[in-house]
């Protein structure tokens, strides 16, 4: 009784369930690709109309159109797994999610977190009031739950899948495990089918046979994991790490109050923070500089970049953007600087000859010096648009991507954002009309004849009117 | 204002470009007074029978042609002048199309050199300086190319235009204004873009690129024309299109001429035929009857000169004949005394009274139309055949256009307005497969999708405009087109999806709109059912029979069918048709031909069966005008016969033969396209004036017009009430070995083989397990010991576990016909088995004889060790005896459905009967003896889910129970209250009453159970709405 089996049945829709806004919903997570569509989970009342886990959408739909469809976010049950092993972590040196797939990877079977428990009995036991309180946590967090002590962890997860609240020694694991049914005993699923269709159906039936006539019959995995149940070997297992995250302080001996003479210290912070990401060959994407006062809670300085960074000199200059940006309060005791996003970093390749003049600065870095000195908003990438209506053919756009332009026509440089109608005299034409009849799928269809023409004061303007008709017109943009 | 010829115009046929069909683009372009009208589509002439056809209703002159654009981007326009130069379009089209994968096609320069001088050719330069194309296409294409302007309001065209007559001047060709028209008018945009999003598989909203600026690709008035084009470029498209005077009516379709002999014409060789024929069908002499149709049919054909069709046909039932392959002939042509004599069919046309104008008429020079059926399994060898005797270039298989259907349309609309798959399957769903009628509200609502919400009324719309639309051309399953000369003479030929094919790019109604040879060669399973069981008859040395010579009008046989006793058997099997046997109690040959033509959404909705029947019984006068008896008589004066509307409308409406045709043809398409109204006025005057009583003739009308499409013709019900006999009587009297034929020729008809096993053992015929000592591939029969005289028993065969490989049980059959099997080990060993199949033979529970249960079987299965040669003979190593328990009758009755889809242990229902008896359920059995009216409750098995679109939302389900199926109606509320239970019961509990009338039976459903969880894991399988 060292090892306790958390099993998690219903970690996806749980992990779900614990922020939807109506949890009483009919709610099902969607997977697959489009052209076949599988309810991969499913809450309770979704189960009582009748759903199954693993059923096409189609036939879910079939059978009743009353449900919410989430897609299936297979991170986030990753995110929840590692949520609930560092909880775990606080009870034990020795937390494993391994035992989580034993079902199969592609399988909807259940999660399970095992932990070392023996060790922790002193602190937490004993192993009632220790599984209360596991119980009562896991509870509070929103996840349903199975619990099942044994003396090794496999045995514990195997137990887990037939029992709840089964606490087994050493003297009593043959009995557990020989009643346990041999579907449930972690097999692979052939091994498992095999077994049963001999009419093996408790692994108490396939102990009793000769080891011989199994190896003979089945692949060599099979005796070691039996052995493994029984403690008869021993399979080490993966243990949780906690992760890494960048966090360093440093203390002032008297207060500051300029937040120029904080830019000493602010250089060895991101120094460090660059060793670091080096160190494990990262990048940062955001990080938070905490200015510690005397009194006043601390004020936060945060820092994002719109790629993953680790050059130590950029993220001083970025992070010195922001600090001159930001209103202290008060004055300084203390400079902390908490990286949690650390994702990978690809390196641009540096040409060995590089011609680049000393002082240009490279274009990334200006761009972010630019958001950095004016805000997030000011500096927008453009980009283009394949749409016939020129209001949409191009577009303010963070992230800027390649699109398949249109042969158009001469199209103004300024392009009023709404167009106005044409005042003065009529306008002298100079070529159209161009017809553009378009955009009816979303309610902004357009039917226009557009001129080139040229003012009284002899500008070039940009006017529609609409199609076959002469005038009135209206202003659309001006030509350089 | 100035004369208009278009000369560059797309209609539905460039697939998922063209957004309007050559109907609509030729009314259109009568309407605007256009001189003539080209239709250009692109690489393709899939569509230009059906744009003739619109031209001769209009009236506006078509010219032939297609768009082209080759490997290296340059655009053409091809027009067709005459004879010589439409082939030559037909050809480089079949290069074109052959060199590419099907769908696409490949065009370089090299293959526009050679072309005849009367192709002329449209230049859609890529910009206005490609100098160097146009010089290359005038020196190809001397005095006979032009430059196409096209002009659509784009940025600026006043230059456009001026550039572009710069350009032709320049290359020195004269230049024509052209429309490059992709819909008849311009709200047809919003389709437009929508098939172009389609066609490259995104969105409208991301299509941008791919899209029209505006929709001026449409016919234009000529009074817009007149406005950008100056008058010079629009008198030149009069100008081309006078040149252009080719019509598709000139083409000359030559019969294959070489199945006559040198010392014969077609008309002598037929006759000697017919002569032989005649001879070999009447032994005892010719009967006069039959004489006189023979002289008068054989001077038909000969007048309308048709011998070679007669003689194609009779070659190919000569071939398949001379390998032993089972088929027969259909068709009112094909029931004719000739065809009797030739061997196409078996029915005696002197004893039916057909209606042989239908086919051959003196006034349309149209082809007879023969299908012929061929066993499924053998039909690729006919067709091979053909191939091989008149060759690829002369032989090929005909299109189907496949057209959008309400699923497919509103599936494509709502993925181009970008509805996310969830929605786009969940609006799939709202529409029934194959009807091409328009989404309705409610089932939109039902789906949860607003129907008067902006996008869906945008879904609603385009999915209405866009139904029956052409998708894409593929192969028809057998209509074969023969010819004298190549065919690319006469049309495009393409390849098919199937290696080795290659199609024709028209469908069979346009081959018919031009007279073109056509025989349809098919496949059908009965045929293949019944020669193995003629086979196996004939082998075991029970009986020697063919299909000729099964004793006709055997009381028995009729006996056995008005009792709905006919699981298996061709065409009067299916629920409907057993629903109707009792009432109809066929007693004749001729009661079987209105049987099969009865039951057929035509004769219900034209509201043609209760009369009958009332007739029959005698509740109601049969009255009709004397003068019509011989139309009227054999069906008591209800028309259940396309045949018979005919000869009304000739005998009673003054039509001729070829208008009566033109009948059939309004009255299969009136549903789609109308026009059947003008043929109301004409029969109605037609009969009033013959003094016909207008209630009669009001009611005839209404008859005809409920048959709509679905009517059935009597020539092609004779043929399968051939079929329907010859099945029967082998099922009356051969039980054993039409069962077991029938499992062997799956799939098959309507019935699962299980179904056909369990309706064998209900008739007391011994079925035995699948055993590796004794089964073949096929189901085998076993006579005990060896006495023929008596029924013998079905052995399973070895393709009936699911996933079984041919040529394993080949191998088990050679090692055991070698040496008996000593035990698992001599028998994996000698017949080669791997893994997978041992354990299929170990699950199957066909190792039985030699290991013991399933558990044993397994077990032992899984010791046996792959061994190597050298030690073949050395004995398998002893090891410890393992006891296993031993498999439940549950656990057995699973795994026989699993594997083998079948039990030939106790029925699943015989299994829980005790649990079911405690809950109340009557079994068929005792439900058989139940008064009608009564309320009763009985559970079984759901064997079919029906929901027939003639019955107004009722549902027809066959429950199945140890002892037999019983049919239950559920009305549409109870099917819409209790939906979930009925779609998701395998085992179902029907409270309800018991309704009987003249022996047909039926449960009234009031309430549903589900108590499938009692039959857990059991593979039951249910065929779901077909």
């Amino acid at each position: 009784m060292r090892w306790a089996c958390l099993l998690l049945p219903h970690l996806a829709i749980d992990g779900v369930l614990r922020r939807h806004p109506s949890p009483d919903a009919t709610l099902v997570l969607v997977t697959g690709p489009a052209h076949r569509r599988v309810l991969h989970a499913l809450n309770d009342k979704a189960r009582a109309a009748g759903l199954r886990a693993g059923m096409s959408l189609a036939a879910a739909q079939a059978l009743t159109p009353h449900f919410a469809c989430i897609e299936y976010d297979a991170e986030a049950v990753v995110r929840h797994r590692q949520l609930l092993a560092s909880w775990a972590y606080r009870f034990s040196s020795q937390v494993s999610t391994d035992l989580s797939d034993a079902i199969g990877p592609d399988s909807i079977g259940p999660d399970a977190i095992v932990l070392e428990v023996g060790q922790s009995l002193n602190l937490f036991g004993p192993w009632p009031r220790f599984e209360a309180r596991l119980r009562e946590e896991l509870t509070a967090l929103g996840f349903r739950h199975r619990i099942v002590a044994a003396p090794n962890p496999q045995a514990a997860r195997v137990l887990a899948n037939a029992h709840d609240g089964l606490a087994v020694d050493d003297n009593r694991l043959d009995t557990a495990l020989g009643n346990l049914p041999v579907e449930c005993a972690g097999l692979d699923a052939d091994i498992a089918t095999a077994l049963v269709r001999m009419g093996l159906r408790r692994l108490r039936q396939v102990f009793a046979l000769p080891r011989e006539t199994l190896t003979r019959r089945f692949p060599p995995t099979l005796l070691p994991h039996l052995d493994v149940l029984r403690g008869r070997q021993v399979q080490p297992l993966d243990t949780y790490r906690p992760p890494d995250k960048f966090d360093t302080r440093i203390e002032f001996d008297h207060e500051i109050e300029s937040s120029t003479a904080l830019l000493f210290p602010l250089r060895r912070l991101t120094a460090d923070l660059a060793a670091f990401l080096a160190g494990r060959d990262g990048g940062v994407q955001r990080f938070v500089l905490r200015l510690e006062h005397e009194s006043d809670a601390c004020t936060e300085v945060p820092v994002g970049l719109l790629a993953p960074e680790r050059a130590a000199a950029m993220l001083f200059e970025l992070a010195r953007g922001r600090l001159e940006q930001a209103s202290i309060a008060a004055p300084v005791v203390g400079l902390r600087l908490v990286a949690r996003e650390l994702p990978s970093f690809v390196p641009v390749g540096r040409d060995l000859f590089d011609a680049r003049p000393q002082q240009a600065v490279p274009w990334e870095q200006l761009r972010e010096r630019l958001r950095a000195r004016l805000g997030d908003d000011a500096a927008t990438g453009l980009s283009l648009q394949a749409d016939h209506r020129p209001e949409r053919a191009w577009r303010n756009d963070a992230a800027p991507r390649k699109a398949a332009t249109l042969a158009a026509g001469p199209r103004p440089g300024w392009l009023l954002q709404r167009p106005i109608p044409w005042r003065g005299s009529p306008p002298r034409i100079l070529a159209g009309p161009e017809r553009v009849e378009t955009g009816w799928w979303d309610g902004g269809d357009v039917r226009r004849d557009y001129y080139v023409v040229e003012s009284a004061s002899g500008q070039r303007a940009w006017v529609y009117c609409a199609c076959g008709e002469v005038g009135p017109y209206m202003l659309h943009g001006w030509f350089a | 204002m100035n004369a208009y010829a278009e000369l560059h115009c797309l209609s539905a046929f460039s697939f998922q470009r063209g957004a309007s069909s050559a109907r609509e683009l030729f009314a259109r372009a009568k309407a605007m007074g256009y001189s003539a009208l080209a239709i250009t589509d692109e690489c393709t002439l899939a569509g230009i029978v059906r744009a003739w056809e619109a031209a001769r209703e209009t009236g506006i002159a078509l010219i032939v042609g297609s768009e082209v654009r080759l490997t290296d981007g340059l655009k053409l326009v091809l027009l067709v002048t005459n004879q010589d130069t439409y082939s030559a379009l037909c050809h480089l089209i079949t290069v074109a199309r052959r060199a590419a994968p099907k769908g696409e096609y490949k065009l370089s320069r090299e293959q526009l050199v050679d072309l005849p001088p009367g192709l002329l050719a449209l230049w859609i330069p890529a910009s206005t300086d490609a100098v160097a194309d146009g010089q290359w296409l005038r020196s190809i294409f001397p005095d006979r190319c032009w430059l196409a302007i096209e002009l659509h309001r784009g940025p600026d065209d006043a230059i456009r235009l001026r550039d572009l007559c710069r350009l032709a001047e320049h290359v020195g060709m004269p230049a024509v204004a052209a429309g490059d028209v992709h819909m008849h008018v311009r709200r047809r945009r919003a389709l437009q873009d929508t098939l172009t999003a389609i066609r490259h598989h995104t969105t409208v909203a991301e299509a941008g690129a791919h899209l029209f600026a505006n929709g001026e690709r449409h016919l234009r008035t000529r009074a817009a024309l007149s406005a950008i084009y100056p008058p010079e470029l629009l008198a030149e498209s009069i100008r081309i299109a006078q040149r252009c005077t080719f019509a598709l009516e000139s083409l000359r379709y030559t019969y294959p001429r070489e199945l006559v002999p040198d010392d014969h014409t077609p008309t002598t060789w037929l006759r000697e035929l017919a002569e032989t024929g005649a001879r070999w069908r009447w032994p005892d002499g010719v009967p006069e009857r039959a004489r006189a149709l023979i002289e008068h049919e054989l001077a038909l054909i000969a007048e309308l000169g048709y011998e070679s069709y007669f003689l194609t046909v009779h070659d190919i039932v000569r071939f398949a004949r001379s390998r032993g392959i089972l088929c027969q002939g259909r068709g009112s042509a094909a029931n004719s005394a000739v065809c009797f004599a030739l061997g196409v069919t078996e029915i005696d046309p002197a004893r039916m009274n057909m209606l042989f104008e239908r086919f051959l008429s003196r006034e349309r020079n149209e082809p007879p139309d023969i299908d012929i059926d061929f066993e499924h399994e053998r039909r690729e060898e006919v067709l091979q055949y053909v191939f091989d005797r008149y060759g690829r270039e002369r032989a090929a298989l005909t299109a189907v256009a496949s057209c959008y259907r309400g699923r497919s349309a509103i599936r494509d609309v709502a993925k181009a307005l970008g509805l996310p798959p969830d929605q786009v399957n969940a609006l799939a769903s709202t529409m029934d497969r194959w009807s091409a009628d328009a989404p309705m509200p409610d089932y939109l609502r039902e789906r949860g999708f607003d129907p008067d919400s902006a996008v869906m009324r945008r879904v609603v719309r385009l999915t209405n405009e866009l139904i029956d639309f052409p998708r894409h051309l593929s192969q028809h399953p057998g209509g074969f087109v023969i010819s004298e000369y190549p065919l690319h003479t006469l049309v495009p030929v393409e390849n098919a999806a199937m290696a080795d094919r290659t199609v024709i790019q028209w469908d069979k109604d346009d081959l018919d709109a031009l007279g073109l040879l056509k025989v349809d060669c098919l496949a059908l399973g009965m045929l293949t059912a019944i020669r193995k069981t003629l086979d196996t008859l004939r082998r075991s040395g029970r009986r020697d029979l063919s299909v000729a010579t099964i004793p006709a009008d055997d009381a028995a046989t009729y006996e056995m069918i008005g009792r709905a006793d006919t699981v298996g058997v061709f065409q009067i099997e299916s629920r409907a048709q057993m629903a109707m046997l009792p009432r109809l109690k066929p007693r004749t040959f001729y009661d079987l031909v209105i049987e099969v033509a009865i039951v057929r959404p035509g004769p219900i909705q034209g509201d043609m069966v209760h009369p009958y029947l009332r007739r029959r019984k005698g509740l109601e006068p049969i009255d009709y005008p004397p003068d019509l008896k011989d139309v009227f008589e054999r069906t008591l004066g209800v028309p259940l016969f396309q045949e018979q509307v005919m000869r009304i409308a000739m005998q009673a409406a003054g039509y001729s033969p070829g208008e009566a045709d033109e009948l059939r043809r309004s009255m299969a398409a009136w549903k789609r396209r109308g026009g059947l109204e003008p043929h109301r006025e004409r029969l109605i005057d037609g009969m009033l004036a013959r003094g016909y009583p207008q209630a009669f003739a009001d009611k005839l009308f209404e008859q005809i017009k409920g048959f709509g499409s679905y009517g059935f013709p009597e020539s092609h019900a004779a043929s399968f009430a051939l079929l329907t006999y010859a099945s029967c009587w082998l099922k009356c009297h051969e039980p054993a070995a039409f069962a077991c034929a029938v499992i062997n020729s799956m799939p098959m008809g309507f019935y699962t083989p299980d179904q056909i096993l369990q309706d064998a053992r209900r008739h007391g015929i011994g079925v035995r397990p699948v055993d590796v000592r004794h089964s073949d591939w096929d189901c085998t029969l076993e006579f005990a010991h060896g006495d023929i005289t008596t029924q013998p028993a079905i052995r399973l065969g070895l393709c009936l576990i699911k996933g079984f490989a041919h040529d394993v049980a080949q191998r088990i059959q050679t090692a055991r016909d070698a040496q008996a099997f000593i035990d698992i080990a001599d028998l994996c060993r000698r017949a080669n088995i791997d893994r997978r199949h041992q354990d299929l033979l170990a699950d199957a529970d066909a190792l039985k004889g030699l290991v013991g249960h399933r558990h044993r079987a397994r077990w032992a299965i899984r010791g046996v060790e792959a061994q190597l040669p050298l030690f073949a003979t050395a004995p398998s190593s002893i090891e410890p005896r393992v006891m296993l328990p031993a498999p439940s009758v549950g656990e057995n009755l699973r795994a026989d459905y699993a594997l083998t889809g079948t039990t030939l242990g106790p029925h699943p229902l015989a299994l829980l009967r005790g649990e079911l008896t405690a809950q109340r359920c009557q079994s068929s059995a005792q439900l058989a003896r139940v008064e009608p009216g009564r309320r009763v409750r009985m559970a079984g098995l759901v064997r079919l889910r029906q929901r027939p679109q003639t019955t107004s939302g009722v549902t027809f389900l066959t429950l199945e129970d140890e002892y037999g199926m019983v049919n239950v109606v559920i009305w549409r509320d109870l099917a819409q209250r209790q939906r979930r239970v009925l779609l998701e019961s395998q085992l179902l509990v029907v409270d309800g009453s018991i309704e009987r009338e003249d022996g047909v039976q039926h449960l009234i459903a009031k309430r549903l159970q589900n108590l499938s969880p009692l039959l857990r894991g059991l593979d039951s399988v249910s065929r779901d709405f077909r």
